[in-house]
């Protein structure tokens, strides 16, 4: 996406705010120190409480940062880990400290349905939270985003939810959604990582290894301004060109056990560990929150905007050259072009922190699977964009074959309509010269297909990337199987693209499940 | 005709075509490309209108550039044309817009200085996406894409230009003011949300024609489609319209009654996007900039039917994506006949324009780069709009 469109964006939508400083966010890490994991918060006796207060401000070098401030017994933090086990509860508190007096220029309507919360107009300044991955109902309190708004100066707002017990163990995450302004708050920072514990349990690989979290984000100056960008481990800055780099604390031949979430804008990271420039082997354990039905070993692990990976990494011997690497990746003619920097540099030593993973306990957990249920529909549906000039698409649309391409808006009927129960196959299709990001809220698909092939490994995801066409032969595909068997399912939700600004724009839809 | 006494024919005629181009005979002196440098900045050497002289075998050479005094945006939309051609008795005037300063300069081609210059009105603007121009002998008309107005000037004595007044226009669903094309009392529009519009222009402001329409390729197709710049054959019968899409999508209606009526759609997947098209003067090809698919096409069209039929792609363009990024507007290399190809502007941070020459053979055609091409286009950080002087007669 060429980022005059954002500009663009901002002109249509919101003229020009002057952004004016509001509740101050924490400071965040200096360059070249030591990455620590985010601050976590655990369940006590199967609950969690927690209140989080979204605030803004601006930093010495002119980046907005929203930041969901939660008050530690001895500190302020920002966007803590929630750590939760199958089967707790979810009480979080999200009070909205945001205020902008243009924000009055800048409005969606909201959703013609039920509301909840606060109503009013989508603004820069509503806000909501969606915790991407779970497979919890879309409702209001728990993982409502189309009628769910958060204004400012309210009391609050409270989510309380069940972790279903046949959660997945695994790196989920949780960030804003309020349609025509996701972007702006996730560029600010708003993102943190969901860890459902018990990763062991099912992957005894990772018992006792050092785990580490790391949130990767992104970050213009403006949004919608053209610029370079900047991504940050854990909110530190990876990308001072020739500045230095994130610090990351691994013993000499050390194996850890790294949990990475990609909560970038747009950013599709091929991300390795190279030791002395050569990409290492590292053994995969899950995708997306879900662990792998058998780990397997890459070099490279590519994981797409709101993708996460879970990998064993083994750092080198003492000596040896290590960084932690995202390559680039050709996102199309009209897409944004990703480059290739170094995330962190590895240090060895020997006397590193580690904050061991439990040991195996021998439980197993066994989930449904997809693999072989009765197919009830088959879906075709494909990304499309209209481009008419040199500054970048101008609309973005998904759209169920047959159906007329069109926008999302909050008020629309479901583009697709099915009931509990239903198992079916969807083939997506890119007709655009972009790639996008498929998502899709409450379940996870499982990919059988890509460019009509099968694949070896058929993962259960809830995010992926589908590749630009390149002007000849047939457009990229991949086919996915969505199970709505679990009743929690029920509702209506929505489908978008994961660049949050084509989400943003409208490449969305919703989908309605009967009980 | 029998056929090989067609193909005949049509040799004689391009044949005939080259030897008059490369005599300079359609021009009476020195015949240029022009092109809009466009230029965002100061760092390059100043904004302005890039003289290409044109030799006797097509080749260019840059002669001088006009500086305009302001700044363009580097970039827009690509039917949008910056560049107005004036040949009309005496007078030899180019015209371009500067988006960024919002000046529409007029330049006397004899001496190549700039003869005047006027701006729109305070509201008027163009500065995401360009200003597009049209024009006939006596008035200019510019869309402005940010403030979503046609600009009315009177075109002066001397390439100057007085700006008369502003009309507020609009796509079905608020869609941007994006190409435009005038012929006779008629201006026709294409908006971004796929919706097209024509106006009356007879006394000089235009009005429209109540006919404001999507699209057929935007109303039935799944692809993402619309109407992006335009041309009128010369005899006001048919409009052509180069579709924004993932494959080659072109659009005809016919006009003969005043007013647009609804578009034939043609479609053809041998390249990505159509967005800029320009007839041959004799209106037997319509030539077609592969916006994206780093190729120029042409189509068949009879200009008694409006039909269209597959003619042939070129291979793509030399320089793609090291370069230059997309194609844009197109300049003929020649002044009748077939037009034996056409130059292309090639936009990205080293511009160029690109010649790419025709040959054809009966109900067959070919496309093939000079091997001199691309020409150099230093003073332009982003080449979209380029044109003929002296112009296409119609």
């Amino acid at each position: 996406m060429h980022s005059v469109s954002r500009w663009l964006l901002a002109i249509a939508v919101c003229g020009f705010p002057f952004l004016r400083v509001a509740a101050q966010c924490p400071a965040r890490p200096s360059a070249g120190t030591v990455v620590a994991d985010p601050f976590s918060i655990s369940s006590q006796n199967g609950v969690l409480s927690a209140q989080f207060v979204l605030a803004r401000s601006v930093d010495g070098t002119g980046y907005t940062h929203y930041c969901y401030k939660y008050t530690a017994p001895s500190k302020v933090v920002e966007a803590p880990t929630l750590r939760l086990n199958p089967g707790d509860q979810l009480d979080l508190t999200v009070v909205n400290r945001i205020k902008d007096d243009d924000a009055t220029t800048m409005s969606m309507p909201a959703s013609a349905a039920t509301t909840c919360g606060d109503g009013g107009a989508m603004t820069l300044d509503s806000t909501n939270v969606h915790f991407h991955g779970m497979n919890v109902p879309p409702k209001c309190h728990q993982d409502d985003v189309i009628n769910t708004l958060i204004q400012p100066g309210t009391p609050g707002f409270k989510y309380n939810m069940k972790i279903p017990s046949t959660e997945r163990p695994g790196l989920y995450w949780y960030h804003p959604h309020v349609h025509g302004f996701t972007e702006f708050q996730v560029n600010g920072g708003a993102a943190g990582a969901l860890i459902v514990e018990g990763m062991e349990k099912v992957r005894p690989e990772v018992a006792g290894l050092t785990e580490r979290v790391f949130v990767i984000r992104q970050q213009y100056l403006v949004p919608w301004i053209p610029g370079p960008y900047q991504l940050t481990l854990n909110y530190q800055v990876a990308q001072a060109i020739g500045g230095a780099k994130p610090i990351i604390q691994m013993k000499p031949g050390e194996k850890q056990f790294w949990r990475v979430a990609n909560a970038t804008l747009q950013d599709f990271m091929p991300l390795e560990v190279l030791v002395n420039g050569t990409p290492q082997p590292l053994e995969l354990i899950a995708l997306d929150g879900y662990p792998l039905a058998q780990t397997r070993t890459q070099t490279t692990i590519l994981v797409p905007p709101a993708g996460r990976a879970e990998f064993i990494v083994q750092a080198p011997p003492s000596g040896a050259s290590a960084s932690f690497f995202t390559d680039a990746y050709s996102t199309g003619p009209t897409g944004n072009p990703d480059i290739q920097q170094t995330l962190a540099t590895i240090a060895l030593n020997k006397n590193a922190d580690s904050s061991q993973m439990p040991k195996a306990s021998g439980d197993e957990i066994r989930f449904p699977d997809p693999t072989d249920a009765a197919v009830t529909a088959e879906r075709n549906l494909f990304f499309s964009e209209e481009f008419g000039g040199t500054n970048g698409p101008i609309q973005f649309y998904i759209t169920v074959d047959g159906q007329k391409q069109k926008v999302f808006e909050p008020d629309e009927k479901p583009v697709i309509v099915t009931k509990v129960g239903a198992v079916e196959d969807w083939t997506v299709e890119n007709r655009a010269l972009e790639t996008h990001a498929f998502h899709i809220h409450q379940i996870h698909f499982q990919v059988l297909e890509v460019d009509g092939k099968p694949v070896t490994n058929k993962d259960l995801r809830d995010t992926i990337e589908i590749p630009f066409w390149e002007g000849k032969g047939p457009f990229h595909s991949v086919k996915v199987r969505m199970d709505f068997r679990d009743p929690t399912t029920a509702g209506t939700f929505v489908f978008h693209c994961h660049i949050l600004l084509h989400e943003d724009l409208g490449m969305m839809h919703k989908i309605e499940v009967d009980p | 005709m029998k056929r090989w006494l067609h193909s005949l024919f049509i040799r004689a005629a391009t044949l005939i075509a080259g030897v008059l181009a490369v005599s300079g005979v359609a021009a009476g002196g020195t015949p240029y490309v022009v092109a809009n440098d466009d230029q965002s900045t100061g760092v390059f050497s100043g904004d302005g209108v890039s003289f290409y002289a044109v030799a006797g075998n097509g080749l260019l050479t840059l002669q001088k550039q006009v500086a305009m005094g302001g700044l363009g945006i580097g970039g827009g939309f690509f039917g949008a044309n910056r560049i107005g051609v004036l040949d009309s008795g005496k007078r030899g005037c180019v015209y371009a817009s500067e988006a960024a300063t919002g000046d529409i300069v007029g330049i006397v081609v004899s001496t190549l200085t700039v003869g005047g210059k006027a701006t729109g009105s305070d509201t008027d603007a163009g500065t995401s996406n360009g200003i597009g121009l049209a024009m006939n002998d006596q008035y200019l008309y510019a869309s402005f894409t940010d403030s979503n107005t046609i600009g009315t000037f009177s075109v002066q004595p001397g390439c100057d230009l007085a700006f008369l007044n502003d009309t507020a226009v609009a796509g079905l669903q608020g869609g941007t003011i994006n190409g435009m094309a005038v012929h006779g009392n008629l201006l026709i529009a294409t908006y971004t949300d796929g919706s097209i519009e024509s106006f009356d222009i007879t006394g000089g402001t235009p009005l429209s024609n109540g006919d404001k329409q999507y699209s057929t390729a935007t109303r039935n197709s799944q692809d993402a489609t619309y109407p992006n710049s335009i041309d009128i054959t010369s005899d006001g019968h048919f409009a052509i319209f180069g579709d924004t899409s993932t494959s080659i999508v072109v659009e005809v209606s016919d006009i003969s009654s005043g007013k647009l009526s609804k578009t034939v759609a043609y479609k053809y997947t041998a390249s990505i996007s159509s967005s800029n098209v320009m007839l041959s003067p004799d209106e037997t090809l319509l030539y077609v900039a592969n916006t994206q698919g780093d190729s120029v096409t042409a189509l068949f069209f009879d200009k008694t039917t409006g039909k269209l039929s597959r003619g042939c792609t070129s291979n793509p363009l030399r320089g793609v994506s090291t370069n230059w990024s997309y194609l844009a507007g197109l300049a003929l290399i020649s002044q009748t006949g077939a037009g034996g190809g056409v130059y292309v502007a090639e936009f990205g941070s080293t511009s160029g324009i690109a010649m790419v020459r025709l040959a054809v053979s009966g109900a067959t055609c070919s496309l093939h780069e000079a091997t001199a091409s691309p020409f150099a286009e230093p003073n332009s950080p982003g080449l979209l709009s380029i044109g003929n002087f002296p112009p296409r007669s119609f």
